[in-house]
């Protein structure tokens, strides 16, 4: 697998996660370039199917990132996904997705830090685990 | 029609120019579908590119405009307020942040040109989809409801009251005031509680945009936002409030006598009553469940006994139904029951009180007249004070409620004040003296009493009991020893909790109950402490936490200014534009997204077999679309579509 760059897709929530990228951006963190971030309003949008697109369309990896249980800021949204992440963990399992390609986790609007760290762990474990087969 | 898509590459000075081959990137962009302009500019949030952008949008004809530039955060409002300008909606506009997440972050110069040419294609494949919104605007009612007649619902009466604005002022007791008005002093000013008090309430009283309900009860909330439609019960008071002037001959001739729950039931008042001397309104009420005529018999001593004509036996509960844009609930706090706590000894040693037994003790118009006295009627030469009493342990309450420290070193000051020679005994743990006059007031009381301060091991290593005529208190002292003292009095500190009947206000009004034993939950504790998650609904005061005057005061001005900022007479309400909508052909009533929504904004038509989002109350989360099985939920701005072309666009190479 030497060379090969997995593609990730973010999908942030804008109220704290997106904030929390924008704060490692503003604080110069560098991190891996395989993230393509998406913003929506709350996880708690982040429909299956579009997970579901993101590894058809040629993802190799996808995060959810929220807000921190009890910060979100629609209240229970984050707690919808964090539902929907687990049924989903399933279902990927039975169409042969490894389960480590979906990563869901909570990074508030002053972790930089801890979304630098997100990022280059799950960018390092596409490495390991390589293209998704089509 | 295809879309005419200009797509604008900010260099922000260097920041992005000299982190990637800009070059590059406008060419790639301006091979993209549905681009017909491409341009790179220095500072796109000057002056210069905002009006270069609103000339293009005329000259080109662009429908739809992306700006590849820094975080939407920070100019993704004045890019929509310069589309808005040269004509085009707002919403038609896409951010390509490739500032903050590719030039700040990538240090290698064509991973980020890829990164940003993956950025910049979602953003064009997603704007061609996007779609005009309307921000659009609802009639409503200017009025407002403010539950609870204590300091904050007053506060935030007299705030909202104005010219064409009425304020429904709804309190459960015959009396306005709250528990302010059974205090005889505030700290720390020291100041009569009346004196502050009650040029308030006479402004309460008589201002015309003020309607006061008292005995007054909310039993259905119905609508949302700038239009509610509340039920209130109004109990029959047996007395006209027009003609009563509370001269109390009445009284006199009652009959029937039961325990003052006014004060604290340390004394007791009859069955037609005036709370406490100096309640307002002034007038007698007559209590239903003890009045002999309720209870089969024929009497009517007090009709007799009335000068003026004022008692109405014939009266009955009134249903009122009430139209209003906001609401605030004051509804204020309770004490936690020390009797719950047998090692405080409350209800068996004879003279343990609560702290609002003392109030009622200590103030003029009180039981014993404001004199400090026994239940044997003695004056104690030693009054112990005991803090956190169910309060910052884990057997009841782990929370601070933030106000006893101050309040016990006021019952210190009265103590001293009015016996001269008694000893105090201070029992704590820790003290809780925050802010710029806390810690002064501590030293000054220290000083000039004789207080002996008795530091225990654990908020509650104290046993109260009864010994040989004798008051006794065991404690655990900080170094751990066993140690016992006698006193005459003793004044707990119980914690304070949300009113007892919050948990059936929370459910009509559809709000939560946060944090602490009772408290209603503010929609953001640091930078929305006063709304709650059901938009139009306020809390303040006590009902909020634990608090002072003058932060009670604080938050009900507060949440009277969140009302008044945007419920303005004769204008209409500015609804959130990016919510969610249902086709309701799609829609196949499965009612999965009624539950989900933390706003109840959806509502399921039974007849029809289809649910509706109400767009007062939908915020735009998206997590009802999510849920949909169906696909019939569109989240507005967040489309299915407009997801799927970032996802292609963030994935596929042109």
């Amino acid at each position: 697998m030497k060379g090969f760059e997995p593609k990730i897709i973010g999908f942030l929530c804008n109220w704290c996660s997106y904030e929390g990228a924008d704060a490692a951006g503003r604080a110069r963190k560098a991190y891996p370039a395989n993230l393509r971030v998406l913003r929506v309003m709350c996880s708690g949008r982040v429909d299956p199917q579009f997970i579901l697109e993101a590894f058809k369309e040629g993802a190799d990896g996808v995060m959810i990132l929220g807000c921190h249980p009890g910060d979100c800021h629609y209240k229970e949204g984050n707690l919808q996904t964090l539902k929907r992440y687990y049924v989903l963990k399933r279902v990927l399992s039975t169409l042969g997705i490894e389960e480590d390609r979906l990563r869901l986790d909570w990074i508030s609007a002053g972790e930089g830090d801890k979304f630098v760290q997100v990022v280059s762990e799950m960018t390092e474990r596409m490495r390991q685990l390589g293209p998704l087969p089509r | 029609m295809a879309e005419r898509i200009g797509v604008y590459v900010c260099e922000c000075g260097p920041n992005i120019k000299d982190a990637m081959d800009l070059d590059e990137v406008v060419t790639f962009v301006q091979g993209l579908e549905n681009v017909v302009l491409t341009k790179a500019f220095g500072l796109l949030c000057a002056q210069e590119g905002q009006e270069l952008i609103g000339k293009d949008i005329k000259e080109h004809d662009l429908t739809r405009v992306v700006i590849a530039a820094c975080s939407p955060k920070e100019h993704e409002k004045t890019f929509r307020q310069c589309l808005e300008k040269a004509g085009l909606n707002p919403f038609l506009l896409q951010i390509a942040n490739i500032r903050e997440q590719c030039a700040w972050v990538v240090k290698d110069k064509s991973l980020a040109t890829d990164k940003a040419k993956a950025i910049i294609h979602a953003a064009v494949r997603r704007v061609a989809y996007h779609e005009p919104l309307e921000v659009k605007e609802i009639a409503c009612q200017p009025h407002a409801l403010v539950v609870g007649a204590g300091m904050a619902g007053i506060s935030a009466a007299l705030t909202l009251a104005q010219k064409n604005r009425k304020v429904y002022l709804v309190e459960k007791l015959p009396c306005i005031g709250g528990k302010v008005a059974c205090y005889e002093d505030v700290f720390p000013s020291l100041e009569c509680a009346s004196c502050i008090l009650d040029p308030i309430l006479d402004e309460v009283l008589h201002n015309e945009h003020i309607e006061i309900l008292t005995l007054t009860e909310v039993q259905e909330v119905l609508g949302f936002y700038g239009n509610f439609l509340v039920k209130v019960t109004k109990k029959a008071r047996f007395v006209d409030t027009e003609t009563c002037i509370g001269c109390g001959a009445c009284l006199e001739t009652c009959p029937v006598t039961v325990k003052n729950e006014y004060n604290e039931g340390l004394d007791e008042r009859k069955a037609i009553y005036i709370p406490y001397a100096g309640a307002l309104p002034n007038v007698a009420a007559i209590d239903k469940k003890h009045c002999l005529r309720w209870q089969g018999e024929a009497c009517s001593a007090c009709r007799e006994a009335c000068p003026f004509g004022s008692i109405t036996y014939e009266d009955t509960d009134q249903v009122r139904q009430l139209r209003v844009g906001a609401i605030v609930l004051a509804t204020g706090f309770d004490l936690f029951d020390p009797a719950r706590a047998p090692q405080y000894g409350y209800g068996k040693v004879e003279d343990v009180y609560t702290s609002l037994e003392f109030e009622r003790l200590v103030n003029s118009t009180g039981p014993t007249q404001g004199k400090i006295v026994l239940r044997n009627g003695q004056v104690p030469e030693k009054i112990a004070l005991v803090h956190c009493v169910g309060s910052r342990s884990g057997k009841f309450h782990e929370y601070c409620s933030t106000v006893c420290c101050m309040y016990l070193l006021k019952f210190a000051h009265q103590v001293t004040r009015q016996l001269s020679g008694v000893s105090i005994l201070g029992f704590y743990s820790d003290l809780c003296l925050p802010g710029k006059e806390a810690q002064g007031f501590f030293n000054k009381i220290s000083q000039e009493g004789n207080i002996q301060w008795l530091h225990m091991k654990e908020p509650d290593s104290i046993e109260i009991t009864q010994a040989d005529g004798k008051t006794l208190i065991r404690f655990t002292d900080v170094h751990g020893s066993p140690r016992e003292v006698t006193s005459d009095m003793v004044v707990l500190a119980p914690a304070m909790e949300g009113a007892r009947d919050a948990g059936a206000m929370a459910q009509i009004f559809d709000i939560s109950q946060g944090a602490g034993e009772g408290f209603f939950a503010e929609e953001n504790s640091q930078i929305a402490p006063v709304s709650t998650a059901i938009e139009g609904i306020f809390i303040a005061g006590c009902a909020q936490g634990p608090k002072d005057i003058q932060s009670s005061v604080a938050q009900g001005q507060a949440a009277a200014g969140r009302i008044l900022s945007r419920l303005v007479p004769g204008e209409k309400l500015a609804l959130e534009p990016v919510t969610a909508e249902v086709d309701e052909d799609l829609c196949c009533g499965c009612k999965l997204c009624v539950g989900l929504c933390s706003y109840k904004a959806i509502t399921c038509d039974n007849l029809k077999n289809n649910v509706a989002i109400n767009k007062v109350l939908c915020r735009g989360c998206g997590t009802c679309a999510a849920a949909c099985p169906s696909g019939a939920i569109k989240a507005h701005h967040f489309t299915d579509t407009e997801v799927s072309e970032e996802i292609r666009g963030l994935l596929r190479q042109g």
